[in-house]
């Protein structure tokens, strides 16, 4: 009797020895390795799976020594019994770990294209509704109310619209747009295609980062599927979905992916269609939003691959189903990505409203072993730092804005007592100057000095006036900027001053 | 025909209908698939061929980083300088890669084989600290894993 052992194919899983295991046990005889997608847990990978007569049973940190016990069954764990899993409530990700990423079959059986179907009995008017029910916002970090964009896209008028993913996730301890493209790539596409329809737009593009090649890879791989099965290309395939519909979405929809070149600015959105248009990645001022004049003058309905991948099930379960979870200024679950040193790194999908202290200790495990709590940043590079005394905020959008912070992403990322915080604060100014498009003043040479200021002080050089003149560029920064990159810069360097002076004199 | 002139003549049979104005960006990308780089030199053609002025190429060129000039070694490694990997001590790490192949960041081995470079997170941060060599992630690289780590790309 053939064995199937599960192992995840995610690009964190190989880091740490899936392909490894994938390898050696090809030629055993008597097993089948199914490759899925990750459930997240990444302490525990490379995990291998089997099936259980109630649910599956898991080898965490398997080696290729493993494989008798396994195939035994002696010391496997209920995976979805694992507290760190069971806590979570899996909505965007509920399938991870368990499908393989590019079955039509495996995303039809778990939910898959409920959404779509839901979307094309309606009309574009009643989808733009489930989305305002649903209160989403989005979630690459800017949190602004998504049915106000789709609303827009859909009202001006233009023989051409556009759909446009942002997959260039680039703030720093983040990885759940990855985990999407390379897990479960239908849902985004799924998600474009329900936006194609309610804003009539044609053509859709997934601006995917250079430092994701297997996303990219991933996301070609699911293109492919879904042109030959009649969900995306040029209305001549038979729609699978024809007859349910009322005139356009799926079948009219044509999509391509754009790998970009490595630019963290490209994250924004009005920099990102100008890099997809080829051209250098220069932030734009706002108006005209792209909502009316995007990519190539047109409008384009441009969001974040995990805005997209919430779509599916908003409008399979309804608005507001959505609307249900949350607080009350942020709706729906938020896949926290907890990091750093803690024990159990990992995703940690969640309504919003729990503590910084109950994601840190509850999910993340507390910290590694060896290692005592230091600080912690939420939100990627741009993100501020909170010490042991803020631990209690509440992760919305409501209760991080009053303390001067962002969500971000939903990157958190743990320091430890041995971290320094003057070298660390210099490493962000440093991040900036890098990656600053160079449009606005204060950020493209603010960054430059800052990161020299905080050279002098790390080298033992600091001058008297230092930490007031960084406070002063900081706050011009701040105020004079166009986009985050350079009015968010200064926050963590501030926020480190403000908690820890005493390094920095 | 030149190598260069080939690649562009066959980028603009495959051209996309929606791409009105030519696409710099992914013109530049699709040459260095090619060749591991665009040379320097190249930018006149290409800006000829795309119908656009040297400036706007060569501006597009030094605006992304991961757009390179200079052809690199036979392996590129790059080391995660993202939030995760610093909380990691990815510092460490990447003075180990310094010692091991005797470069800085941004040099190439003598013998061609490595180019060290940096990289600012490659989404692989609950497994850091991290080093991606070529197109493969490496996850939970220390310091005492880096040689062996090395052994495997020649």
């Amino acid at each position: 009797m053939t064995r199937q052992l599960y192992l995840s194919q995610d690009t964190s899983a190989r880091a740490v020895g899936a392909e490894r295991l994938a390898k050696t046990w090809a030629k055993e005889p008597g097993i089948e390795l199914v490759r899925t997608s990750s459930r997240g847990a990444f302490y525990l990978e490379p995990l291998v799976e089997v099936d259980g007569p109630n649910g599956r049973l898991g080898w965490p940190n398997a080696t290729v020594r493993d494989l008798p016990r396994i195939l035994q069954g002696e010391g496997g764990v209920p995976v979805e019994d694992l507290a760190f899993l069971a806590k979570q409530t899996r909505v965007t990700f509920a399938n991870a770990g368990v499908t393989r990423p590019h079955s039509l079959e495996d995303y039809r059986s778990h939910g898959g294209f409920k959404g779509l179907e839901a979307a094309l009995r309606s009309t574009p008017q009643g989808v733009i509704q489930e989305v305002t029910a649903s209160e989403l916002r989005g979630r690459g970090g800017a949190a602004f109310p998504v049915w106000r964009k789709w609303q827009a896209a859909q009202e001006t008028q233009a023989d051409r619209k556009y759909v446009v993913a942002n997959a260039d996730e680039g703030d720093a301890g983040t990885y759940c747009d990855r985990m999407i493209m390379e897990g479960e790539p239908f849902r985004l596409i799924e998600g474009m295609l329900i936006a194609a329809h309610a804003i009539g737009a044609t053509k859709g593009y997934i601006y995917c980062r250079y430092e994701y090649p297997a996303a990219a890879r991933s996301l070609r791989a699911a293109i492919d599927i879904l042109t030959r099965s009649g969900y995306l290309g040029t209305p001549t395939y038979p729609s699978p979905l024809e007859g349910e519909g009322k005139g356009g979405g799926a079948g009219a929809f044509e999509l391509e992916v754009f790998v970009g070149a490595g630019s963290y600015v490209c994250g924004e959105e009005t920099a990102l269609l100008q890099s997809l248009e080829g051209k250098r990645g220069m932030v734009q001022a706002k108006p005209p939003y792209p909502a009316v004049s995007g990519l190539y003058g047109k409008p384009t309905l441009i969001s974040n691959v995990l805005t997209f991948a919430t779509i599916p099930t908003i409008l399979a379960r309804g608005g507001p189903w959505h609307a249900s979870l949350g607080t009350e200024h942020s709706k729906g679950t938020m896949p926290l990505q907890i990091g750093g040193r803690v024990k159990r790194p990992g995703l940690v999908e969640v309504p919003f409203g729990l503590t910084l202290e109950e994601a840190i200790e509850e999910y993340g495990g507390g910290m590694s072993v060896g290692a005592r709590f230091k600080a912690v940043q939420v939100g990627g590079p741009l993100g501020s730092l909170f010490t042991r005394a803020n631990l209690k905020t509440k992760i919305c959008y409501d209760a991080f804005a009053r303390a001067g912070a962002i969500l971000g992403h939903g990157g958190i990322v743990v320091f430890d007592q041995e971290t320094d915080m003057v070298e660390l604060t210099r490493h962000y100014m440093a991040f900036t100057a890098d990656e600053s498009c160079g449009k606005c003043t204060p950020c493209r040479v603010g960054s430059v000095r800052a990161r020299e200021i905080l050279d002098g002080i790390a080298a033992g050089q600091g001058q008297p006036g230092d930490l007031e003149l960084l406070a002063d560029l900081g706050e011009t920064m701040k105020q004079a900027s166009l986009c985050a990159l350079g009015g968010r810069a200064p926050y963590p360097v501030l926020t480190a001053i403000e908690h820890f002076r005493k390094e920095f004199q | 025909m030149s190598r260069i002139a080939s690649i562009l003549k066959r980028l603009c049979e495959t051209e996309h209908a929606d791409s009105r104005r030519p696409n710099i960006l992914g013109t530049l990308l699709a040459v260095q698939s090619e060749l591991g780089h665009v040379p320097q030199e190249a930018v006149p053609e290409i800006a000829a061929v795309l119908g656009v002025t040297d400036a706007e190429v060569a501006g597009v060129l030094s605006f992304y980083p991961d757009l390179r000039i200079q052809a690199p070694g036979r392996h590129v490694v790059r080391v995660c300088l993202g939030e995760s990997c610093v909380a990691n001590h990815c510092k460490r790490t990447l003075k180990e890669l310094e010692k091991t192949l005797a470069v800085h960041l941004g040099e190439t081995t003598r013998d061609g084989r490595f180019t060290l470079e940096k990289v600012y997170c490659v989404g692989n941060c609950a497994v850091s600290p991290t080093v991606m060599i070529d197109e493969n992630v490496h996850g939970r690289v220390v310091p005492a894993s880096v040689s062996t780590l090395l052994k495997d790309y020649r």
